[in-house]
């Protein structure tokens, strides 16, 4: 099912490419179902992991390696993941759980994750995240790597995480049979710094008012561009959004009369066909200019010192750490895009970051922006209730409008 | 020292030698004290009662005084529960220790550097000065306590004292906010009371899980017919376990790196685990329940914990094969939910006899 999906969709996609309706967002899309065709080819050496695994030096050991919730966010955006969340409704796995979590746990049981070559577990951003890869490794009869990321950037917990990748490169080794090419890595991380530095320009234009982009042309960007990275495709589709919101910003070509309101996403976006983005933009002229982890929190790798470089990134990542950290992160990104409101989607059944819903509310109040929280499952749209959503959107835009004048 | 000595703890990996090397005494700030619901100003509805009822406590000031607060990264909402610490008891100093999952080898050389950390907050919150001999003097002492516990737990199980897993539970909530040197005092008292014919009359069980510190829950256990004849909690016996490793106050070794591998390889919370073992917490409840011989295994766990809500249907699956009933109950640290559950565990005991 999940192959035939992603095949289908690689082909039109390419189609509509070869044909000249080429687009930043449909080049995009174009490697996610390259991405899901590899991870379901039953030919490539697969990793199951964590959010903040180093996907770029898995795509330098020739393995094929994904973050678990991007299958529950597939499923979720094929509108069948009820099906699979009902599969862990039957074993016991509590409806109190992130939805995420449970689509994938679901998806195993139903014999439709592939199996892995091996799984690395990262203890951010969830403790729930880890958990359901430990039950993967269980089902699968196969190891886990655990990476444990500290909880900030000091010198020594840099040096412990780096040698936690270095101990991971030869569990990934040791499993596969495939050695890590220092050059290889070299260039492999050579393409991450160069599709970093392009993603920096895009959220940069991305700044500019109006902003050059719609409500869905960014939407799970940057966490799933975190899955290309090391790759030439993740330079060339952030070249793409580069260039158009260049052209777009150029040439005039937003309407100003079309971004009455600016406004920050907090975490991930509602994972199945909603209306919620498009009600913003058509009946309240508001912009989402910025999601939260659409954001480079982390400096160049250096190519002499690449673990370290690459352990700095995992824990610079604004879900790590106290929060604080997210807090400052939240209130920068809202300063800097300028935005008159937050939406927070609090995502049933995520600790860490829905845990913290009344913290953010507060912190980014401190600096005059006002917070929507949405209480809502991003993935189960059984549970999605359209009519107190578009209620609770036309308070807040009166609101927020209220402000404004 | 400052205005009190106690220092708060919230989890069951808190380093308490460690604590009361420095000269303080480590308090366990329990949620089962009644005082209004205020977290939800700050914490999602999502996140377990564990830390909203501490947090209400704090919000409430229904603490005793303390000279700090000790949060371990344990899982997402105890991290949550420090964050909104901050800012509803800014009065109080706090630590916030990083706790790896595994028990590798550079985990526990990074959780020795922790509570190396650690020892120097304290040292500058007022304690005394932490030496080697100390953390081994506060190790052993804890050690005779967990020794202590453990035959008080072998005498109460075998059914060997009236009103037993009560009192075994109100003496563990004791020196859990108690020196250890008091506390072993207390549970050699115990000890030395003349006991009761074993009664061996409820049906033998294994419990499992998280927080239960009332004992008014096992209390409910035995009036429904249960009799609790091995545990895992970490209001219970995962609160205080033997620490190996050369305690003997010698020069010899890393004291703390002992204190670090003793308490990430002790018994654990389903939040830890060992990557090349995956699934190893469900064959350890199996292997317990079996050792014991009991007729069936009682899992309680606080609503919306993740790391138990993922294990669960593991731990359910191999129960089933191997032939053991399973009764699983969720609960918000009060009471009021273990009542509602009296019902189900009278079934289950009926359905088991």
């Amino acid at each position: 099912m999940m192959m035939e999906y992603f095949a289908n969709l690689e082909a039109g996609l390419q189609a509509a490419i070869n044909n000249g309706n080429a687009s930043p967002r449909k080049l995009y899309a174009l490697e996610i179902a390259r991405l899901g065709k590899r991870l379901y080819s039953g030919q490539d050496k697969v990793a199951w992991c964590g959010i903040t695994a180093p996907f770029d030096l898995l795509n330098a050991m020739g393995v094929t390696s994904c973050f678990v919730e991007f299958i529950g966010a597939m499923l979720a955006s094929t509108g069948t993941v009820g099906t699979f969340l009902e599969e862990t409704d039957h074993i016991g796995y509590s409806s109190d759980a992130c939805s995420y979590h449970r689509a994938v746990s679901g998806a195993a049981i139903k014999g439709l994750m592939p199996e892995p070559a091996l799984l690395i577990g990262t203890t951010n951003p969830c403790s729930g995240g880890l958990a359901v890869l430990e039950n993967l490794a269980d089902q699968f009869h196969k190891k886990l790597f655990v990476l444990h990321i500290p909880q900030d950037e000091s010198r020594e917990n840099v040096a412990y995480l780096a040698g936690q990748m270095r101990d991971m490169a030869g569990f990934v080794s040791d499993l596969t049979g495939v050695s890590l090419d220092p050059e290889r890595l070299k260039d492999v991380i050579g393409h991450t710094n160069e599709a970093r530095a392009i993603m920096a320009e895009v959220y940069d234009l991305a700044k500019t008012a109006p902003s050059p982009l719609t409500n869905k042309e960014l939407s799970n960007f940057g966490i799933v561009m975190a899955l290309f990275l090391g790759t030439e495709a993740s330079v060339t589709i952030a070249e793409a959004y580069r260039d158009e919101f260049s052209r777009r910003i150029t040439e005039n070509s937003v309407d100003a009369k079309n971004e009455k309101f600016r406004l920050l996403w907090i975490q991930n976006r509602i994972q199945f066909k909603n209306p919620i983005e498009k009600l913003l933009s058509d009946s309240y002229q508001a912009t989402i200019v910025i999601d939260e982890l659409n954001d480079i929190t982390w400096e160049p790798i250096d190519t002499d010192n690449i673990f370290e470089g690459l352990a700095r990134r995992s824990i610079s990542i604004p879900f790590n750490g106290t929060i604080q950290n997210r807090v400052k992160h939240l209130q920068k990104l809202a300063l800097e895009y300028n935005v008159d409101g937050a939406i927070n989607p609090c995502n049933w059944g995520c600790r860490q970051g829905t845990g913290a819903r009344g913290l953010i509310d507060e912190g980014l109040r401190a600096v005059g922006v006002p917070v929507l929280n949405l209480e809502v499952d991003c993935i189960d749209s059984r549970k999605f209730t359209e009519g107190q959503f578009r209620t609770r959107i036309e308070a807040f835009v009166e609101m927020m409008d209220s402000k404004k004048a | 020292m400052g205005k009190s000595n106690f220092i708060g703890f919230a989890c069951a990996y808190t380093p308490l030698a460690l604590v009361h090397a420095a000269g303080f005494t480590p308090c366990r700030v329990l949620p089962n004290v009644d005082c209004p619901d205020q977290a939800a100003q700050l914490l999602h509805d999502n996140l377990c009662p564990h830390v909203k009822r501490i947090l209400d406590r704090a919000m409430s000031g229904n603490l005793p005084e303390l000279e700090g607060m000790i949060f371990m990264n344990s899982c997402d909402a105890m991290r949550r529960l420090y964050d909104a610490w901050q800012i509803v008891r800014p009065d109080v100093k706090t630590i916030f220790v990083d706790l790896p999952v595994t028990a590798s080898e550079s985990a526990v050389a990074f959780f020795r550097d922790e509570l190396q950390r650690v020892a120097g907050i304290l040292e500058t919150w007022g304690g005394t000065a932490i030496t080697r001999e100390k953390v081994a003097d506060s190790i052993q002492q804890y050690n005779q306590l967990a020794e202590s516990f453990g035959r008080l737990r072998h005498t109460v199980q075998n059914g060997g004292v009236a009103n037993g897993p009560v009192m075994l539970q109100e003496a563990c909530n004791m020196a859990s906010c108690e020196v250890p040197e008091k506390a072993v005092g207390y549970l050699e008292t115990l000890l030395a009371k003349p006991g009761i014919q074993p009664q061996e009359d409820g049906v033998p069980i294994y419990l499992f899980g998280n927080i239960l510190p009332e004992p008014e829950a096992f209390s409910l256990f035995e009036a429904c017919g249960a009799r609790v004849i091995g545990e895992d909690l970490c209001t219970g016996s995962r609160l205080f376990k033997k620490i190996a490793g050369d305690t003997s106050g010698g020069t010899c070794g890393d004291i703390l790196l002992d204190l670090a591998e003793g308490i990430l390889s002790g018994q654990p919370c389903a939040r830890t685990f060992d990557g090349s073992q995956p699934g190893r917490l469900a064959r350890d409840i199996v292997a317990e329940a079996r050792s014991r011989n009991v007729r069936g295994v009682i899992g309680y766990t606080v609503k919306f914990c993740d790391p138990y809500i993922a294990r669960l249907p593991g731990i359910r699956e191999a129960l089933k094969k191997e032939g053991i009933p399973f009764l699983f109950l969720e609960g918000d640290c009060t009471m009021r939910s273990v009542e509602q559950q009296k019902t189900r565990i009278e079934a289950f005991i009926e359905m088991l006899r």
